[in-house]
């Protein structure tokens, strides 16, 4: 829509109106480390951070969410939005939320996302540091980042901040913006054309290459047998993932023992008891028994169900489930290279 | 994928998760680890489905599991579903009594398709507690007999004890255009039939090429049962194919039942084996 400009000692005052009028999510600092948490002052946000443990997913996919409470004769379902600001998004992280917007409206409108995913407004921001396992150069898709209602990038004395919806421009009102230069908003594509080729790893391969490959690899157990020799089955890979969305629903009871919640808990399909039910003699029957059918169930699905779905893989890059794996085995772009050019 | 904006009256959709109360009518308990309870919902509304959908079925303070719907759409003021103990849910629900409530969400999934069984032969393949979502389509069949065509049922279980809807088998074994085998794998004293895994009931059956099959029973059945169609000629399409997996959502979100691409809870339950048969998680 519009290209605003505000100085960098005023971009701190915005932040901090924005946190008097609204709830503000944003990287903070967590010790080494950074997360998406409640910025309460402009002096917490820090959009100098190369990554975040875990993707923003978080806001709208929380990773423990009431679903209903009960008592002993009713029930009552719980969506319950709040109205939310969420700055600092970098692009591949828009991209994820892109796929799990996608994926929780298809078919079924799963609203206890979309509201909260609806009542919030989200301000990406450039890419400052890259993150070492990064790779979401070459995973940027054909029409990139679309969630984003604004999209703010750093330059040496302020801030470019491209509105992309009323939402966006909406927020102007609450800095000291002025309509930028067309050299600012030139200076800011080059920031962002420039991060480009910062990352340190990629995968060279289009969308549909990745689908007809992946799928074709399923029935190579010499290959999975090799991708996942390492896999402890602990489910990192899924935890911090962007796209990651399986979930259980798990009831627990207050402590009157009478009345209780119903809530939705983060899964992992790499765990051994996933796809596991129980049989009668006290039994079970397991769909994917071996660690190796699900580390390769989990790349069937960013690498090709998914895939064929959101025209294009079900990964953004981010390279987290590089850097949280165990084993260091779930890097996709190790995985995925290795499909590419396997030969029997 | 867009960014179209939505009017946002959040508050106005509902979650997919909540249940309906249905209150337990009668309850029958056919084995020592089966129990049947015939339902209605606390507020009076019906419960519109095609047989072979499931509902998720639970006790608040337990959880939920999926349980495919044991009678017919064609019999509609109450529902009913059979409920095997196996874990910690489905031994809450079946210690609930008479009067007590179940929670329910659905239907759910994708059932027979009866338009297309319809004019033709039918062959219903049951084994163990795969009788009770066929059970639905049985009836379904049984309460509209002339539109379909010569209508053959196999059920099978492991022993005497475990065979489950003792008046139904009576009715199909008396009832002219109904065509009923029944099977158990280990004879008990009483027992004076087949004796014998289901697949030991088409040595007594000439099936055309063109009969529809339904096949519903334990993960291990299918592949030998498939067997037998295939050397009679039947064709992938024709035969139907009941599924079970771990269903959580029902609603296609959770992950859990999925078959390779596919979510056993919102494309099936219910499959054409033409659908499924390169699907390698399957069968």
């Amino acid at each position: 829509m519009s290209h605003f400009y505000t100085e960098e000692r005023d971009f701190g005052s915005f932040v901090d109106a924005l946190v008097r009028v609204t709830r503000v999510v944003g990287p903070i600092a967590k010790r080494q480390k950074f997360v998406f948490g409640e910025v309460l002052s402009a002096e917490d946000l820090r959009l100098d951070y190369d990554t975040t443990l875990l993707p923003p997913k978080k806001v709208f996919f929380p990773p423990k969410q009431l679903i209903a409470t009960f008592d002993a004769d009713s029930v009552q379902g719980s969506v319950d939005p709040v109205a939310t600001v969420l700055l600092g998004v970098h692009p591949y992280d828009v991209r994820g939320i892109d796929m799990t917007d996608f994926l929780f409206r298809e078919r079924n409108e799963d609203w206890n996302y979309l509201a909260q995913r609806e009542a919030t407004t989200i301000i990406a921001s450039n890419v400052q540091k890259v993150a070492p396992r990064a790779f979401w150069a070459s995973m940027m898709g054909t029409n990139g980042p679309q969630g984003h209602d604004a999209f703010l990038t750093k330059l040496e004395n302020g801030y470019v901040f491209e509105t992309r919806t009323p939402a966006g421009e909406e927020l102007v009102r609450h800095g000291c913006f002025r309509e930028a230069t067309a050299e600012e908003i030139a200076a800011a594509e080059k920031v962002n054309a420039d991060v480009l080729g910062q990352c340190q790893e990629q995968l060279p391969y289009s969308g549909a290459e990745i689908a007809a490959k992946v799928r074709a690899s399923f029935d190579k157990e010499d290959l999975w047998d090799e991708l996942a020799m390492d896999c402890f089955s602990c489910g990192s890979c899924n935890v911090v993932c962007p796209t990651c969305y399986c979930f259980d629903m798990r009831d627990a009871w207050n402590l009157d023992q009478n009345s209780g919640t119903r809530t939705r808990y983060w899964d992992a399909c790499l765990t051994r008891e996933f796809a596991a039910i129980s049989m009668p003699g006290g039994g079970h029957e397991n769909f994917r028994e071996h660690h190796q059918s699900r580390f390769r169930h989990r790349f069937m699905r960013k690498g090709a169900y998914l895939n064929e779905k959101l025209g294009g893989p079900a990964c953004t890059g981010c390279g987290r489930c590089s850097m949280a794996c165990t084993a260091d085995i779930a890097d996709p772009v190790r995985v995925i290279n290795t499909i590419m050019e396997w030969s029997e | 994928m867009s960014n179209e904006s939505h009017d946002c009256a959040c508050a106005n959709h509902e979650s997919l998760f909540v249940p309906r109360e249905a209150k337990i009518l009668h309850t029958h308990q056919p084995t020592t680890t089966e129990k049947h309870f015939t339902l209605q919902f606390a507020d009076g509304g019906p419960l519109k489905f095609q047989p072979g959908q499931i509902l998720e079925v639970g006790v608040m303070g337990y959880g939920e599991i999926p349980i495919g719907i044991a009678s017919s759409p064609t019999r509609t003021s109450t529902f009913e579903i059979v409920v095997r103990t196996v874990g910690r849910v489905s031994t809450a629900i079946n210690s609930k009594k008479v009067g007590d409530s179940l929670w329910v969400r659905g239907p759910l999934g994708h059932g027979f398709d009866v338009d297309a069984l319809r004019g033709h032969d039918v062959l219903v393949v049951a084994g163990g507690i795969g009788i009770c979502p066929t059970r639905s389509l049985i009836q379904y069949i049984a309460d509209q007999r002339d539109d379909f065509g010569r209508f053959v049922l196999f059920y099978g279980a492991r022993d005497p004890l475990q065979l489950l809807f003792p008046e139904d088998r009576g009715v199909w074994r008396a009832t002219h255009g109904i065509e009923y085998h029944e099977t158990v794998d280990r004879a008990d004293i009483s027992w004076t039939g087949n004796v014998g895994v289901i697949t030991t009931l088409f040595r007594n059956t000439q099936l055309s090429a063109e009969t529809r099959v339904i096949i519903c029973g334990p993960p291990v059945m299918f592949e030998f049962v498939i067997r037998e169609l295939d050397e009679a000629g039947i064709k992938r399409e024709n035969i139907y194919v009941d599924l079970e997996r771990r269903m959580k959502c029902g609603v296609g979100k959770c992950g859990h039942c999925q078959i390779n691409d596919k979510y056993c809870c919102i494309d099936g339950p219910v499959f054409t084996y033409a659908a499924i048969h390169e699907l390698e998680e399957a069968i």
